[in-house]
């Protein structure tokens, strides 16, 4: 359409200074965000685990084993094949994650649940569970309200009846075997078959038979190494084989991927030679605060001899109760809320007030507990179950709201296409709603215990000791939790001592459980964005 | 019906010469359709009598009488926001999942009011199959997604037979029988629509409804689905919305053509319409004077 036969010189400059000054000024809040985080960070792990005070031949011979070349193969992969690389650094992940949860799993067999009473609840379950299969298919023509009572009957009967009977057998299999069976069996079906997938029946069963075996190994390894039969099982059975197994799975799916097990082999080499050496050259590690006495004790008025064991088990115990409690809970009222409640003035009403509820202060929420579980209901104060419920009330809003926001992002298009072919609500919500949205309400609810591990006040309002010599046993026991023994040696034991060893490593042993669960969140998430790609 | 010489009949494109008898003069279209037969005397499956659609206080559809008969393709043609998707989910009762949708009128299916106070529309659902708009298959494997209708409504028989016999059906069998445990999410666009065409068909429904099933495919996988209907019409009863006329001329023994302000404006034998109107709104839609 051009009607002149000018030629353009030049299109001139539009201003774009607003715009740069205001990236800057976003950048600038992002990096001072994450600066004072790392040296935060770097200030607390510096004074728990004193890297300075280790000899400079630790600290050489580390490099040289463990460091250098771990870094040479990294920087190797990561330019010649990043895929691999994330698939060794994975492996040397899930490794170091899994060994901690295997810690607070082995942790709870040796002191609170034994593996005979476990093993009786496992074989429970399954008669159970061959209890129900066989009502199902025994006769279709039953109501359902008849397979509904018998079914559950079977699963109360078997639960209450059969732990007993087991225990009072005149003799059982060693821990080691009944912990292999009750619960390396289940993880090597699992791993097996990942692991196996493409090998059909016969090579699935080998893998799961392997799995096993491996598990197994550790009634016998553990007592030779000194680590006890219990906790080399409960390590072999949910880090080591779930770990060999994923690695060996990825391996048999994209053998390309092969040579990331090179970084998993030097870091795992690197550093048993490394420790090797620095034993056989007599060269000193860091006097750290956070070492095995201070995982395995329990406080002491001497603050170098004070540990953190029944706060530990404490806080995993205060996380299984909250999360049996809130999960149900929360997603419950989610499905409700998002899939049946009618829009109207008193569901928008209860969404007001749930966003409201999810801001509260936690110490509100340690009042509420105090008021309703121990004044009206006249509960012993302190316990795991009380602490567990007021921890469940505290995260419940954010349950509730994060599941609803992956029941949200179930497109509608799924939820028309179900109802087009006839199924009911029910059917719908079983079958297409909530198997795509569980990821996502998974990783809700883990961030939301993340919340939940480091809540102090509402523990205290309850009234938890702050100082506990042993772990709790039981729903009824008292309890305490990390944060809970962290904020007592800061306060009640406020001292030089204190504050330069116990608390700095509380805080580190609190962060690195954190960072781990958040670490599982994560995984999640991706794992499912890649999927319903 | 597969000869589409009257693809060359564009009706949406702009025409100088406002005489339309010349266009028509170039298609065929009339006889394509009539030579398969658009049986006049074939049963009625779905009846409609005096349909009225409320959204809120606004009226989608207004008195809408028509007949749709056994083992033919119906097309509903019409401008956006006509009102023809609402008819369709009309006939399953798609439309009680929206508060705000009001039907008032009687539409039977097989002699059987479906606005019944005894009709259960979830029964209803399992007798009539529906396709929608944008393939929407669910994210379970190329097997589940069509063995789903199967499961949610207890059918006995054999579930592998029955899912090769409708992948076969919807022309998609040759593509997925190697891999029937990925998920249906990982087929192209196409490919998802034929599954979810037969995971529609698996349960054997009374009636097909089709919500644009081809509007969001290339035109290969268009004219891969439009094959697809004509054959399913051998054993099925297929109602599809459409905006696009010349899908509707290539494949449909009847046209119902909607209007703006949810009216039925012209209802009848395909090359009928398309050849000689009654009405002159019809004329001028479909020639490409608006909409």
């Amino acid at each position: 359409m051009a009607t002149r036969d000018d030629v353009i010189e030049s299109f001139g400059h539009v201003s774009r200074t607003t715009g740069t000054v205001f990236r800057y000024l976003l950048l600038a809040a992002t990096l001072f965000g994450i600066v004072a985080l790392t040296v935060l960070l770097i200030y607390v792990a510096n004074d728990a685990i004193r890297p300075l005070t280790a000899d400079p031949g630790w600290h050489l011979a580390f490099f040289l084993t463990l460091v250098l070349p771990t870094l040479a193969v990294s920087g190797y992969l990561f330019r010649t094949d990043p895929a691999s690389f994330r698939f060794g650094a994975g492996v040397v992940g899930a490794l170091a994650v899994s060994t901690m949860f295997a810690g607070g799993a082995a942790m709870i067999f040796v002191d609170i649940v034994s593996p005979v009473v476990w093993f009786g609840y496992v074989i429970a379950l399954c008669l159970a569970l061959a209890g129900v299969v066989v009502i199902e298919r025994f006769d279709r023509q039953l109501p359902f309200l008849a397979r509904f009572v018998g079914a559950g009957a079977v699963i109360v009967g078997s639960v209450l009846v059969v732990p007993g009977l087991i225990q009072s057998l005149p003799v059982y299999p060693t821990d080691g075997i009944m912990l292999t069976l009750s619960l390396g069996a289940p993880v090597a079906v699992v791993v097996g078959r990942y692991a196996a997938a493409d090998a059909g029946r016969r090579g699935q069963a080998l893998a799961v038979l392997a799995g096993v075996a491996g598990v197994g190994a550790g009634g016998v390894l553990g007592p030779l190494l000194a680590i006890g039969a219990v906790p080399a099982t409960v390590l072999l059975a949910v880090a080591v084989v779930p770990t060999a197994g994923f690695a060996v799975g990825t391996v048999r799916r994209t053998p390309a991927r092969r040579t990331g097990l090179l970084l998993t082999a030097v870091v795992l080499g690197g550093t048993l030679v490394g420790a090797a050496a620095v034993d056989a050259l007599g060269f000193a590690g860091p006097q750290s605060w956070v070492d095995w006495q201070f995982l395995t004790s329990a406080h002491s008025g001497n603050a170098v001899d004070a540990g953190l064991y029944p706060a530990i088990g404490g806080s995993i115990l205060l996380m299984v109760t909250v999360a049996a409690l809130s999960f149900p809970l929360g997603v419950g009222a989610a499905v409700y809320l998002e899939e049946y409640a009618p829009d109207n003035r008193f569901t928008r009403f209860i969404d007001v007030n749930i966003s409201n509820l999810a801001g509260v202060p936690s110490v509100v929420y340690g009042l509420l507990g105090l008021g309703v579980f121990v004044t009206y209901l006249g509960q012993p104060t302190g316990t795991v179950l009380i602490g567990g419920a007021t921890l469940a009330l505290l995260i419940l809003p954010i349950v509730i709201i994060s599941a609803r926001e992956a029941l949200r992002s179930v497109p509608d298009s799924m939820r028309e296409a179900s109802y087009g072919m006839g199924a009911t609500r029910w059917q719908t919500i079983k079958n297409v709603v909530l198997p795509r949205a569980f990821p996502g309400i998974l990783t809700g609810t883990i961030l939301a215990l993340g919340r939940a591990i480091g809540e102090t006040a509402p523990l205290i309002m309850i009234g938890a000791p702050n100082v506990l010599f042993s772990l709790p046993t039981a729903l009824s026991s008292k309890v305490s939790a990390m944060p809970l023994q962290v904020y007592a040696w800061a306060s009640l034991f406020a001292s030089e001592p204190f504050y330069q060893a116990a608390v700095p490593a509380g805080v580190v042993v609190l962060l690195i459980v954190l960072l781990s669960m958040n670490s599982v969140a994560i995984v999640l998430r991706n794992k499912y964005q890649s999927d319903s790609k | 019906m597969t000869d589409n010489s009257e693809q060359e009949y564009v009706a949406g494109e702009p025409t100088d010469d406002p005489t339309t008898d010349d266009m028509r003069a170039q298609t065929d279209v009339s006889t394509s359709v009539s030579s398969s037969g658009s049986a006049v005397h074939a049963n009625t499956v779905v009846r409609a009598e005096n349909v009225d659609v409320w959204y809120n206080d606004e009226q989608a559809l207004k008195d809408i009488t028509l007949d749709i008969p056994e083992n033919q393709v119906t097309a509903m043609i019409g401008p956006s926001g006509c009102g023809k998707s609402t008819f369709l989910r009309c006939v399953n009762r798609m439309n009680d999942l929206i508060d705000a949708a009001r039907v008032e009128g009687d539409l039977y299916l097989r002699g059987k009011n479906v606005y019944d106070d005894d009709v259960d529309p979830v029964a209803l659902r399992r007798r009539v199959g529906m396709v929608f708009q944008s393939p929407n298959p669910f994210p379970k494997s190329i097997y589940d997604n069509v063995a789903y209708g199967l499961k949610i409504q207890n059918k006995e028989g054999d579930y592998d037979a029955i899912v090769e016999e409708s992948l076969k059906r919807a022309a998609l069998w040759d593509e997925v029988k190697d891999r029937l445990d990925e998920s249906g999410l990982e087929l192209s666009g196409g490919q998802q629509q034929r599954l979810c065409i037969a995971r529609a068909i698996a349960p054997d429904p009374e009636v097909l409804l089709m919500d644009e099933p081809a509007s969001a495919l290339d035109p290969v996988a268009t004219s891969q689905i439009e094959d697809l209907i004509s054959e399913l019409a051998e054993e099925y009863t297929v109602v599809i919305v459409t905006h696009n006329m010349q899908q509707a001329a290539r494949i449909s023994n009847k046209t119902a053509v909607f209007l703006t302000g949810g009216e039925l404006v012209e209802f009848d034998d395909t090359e009928k319409i398309f050849e000689n109107p009654e009405s002159q709104r019809v004329e001028d839609y479909i020639t490409g004077k608006f909409g």
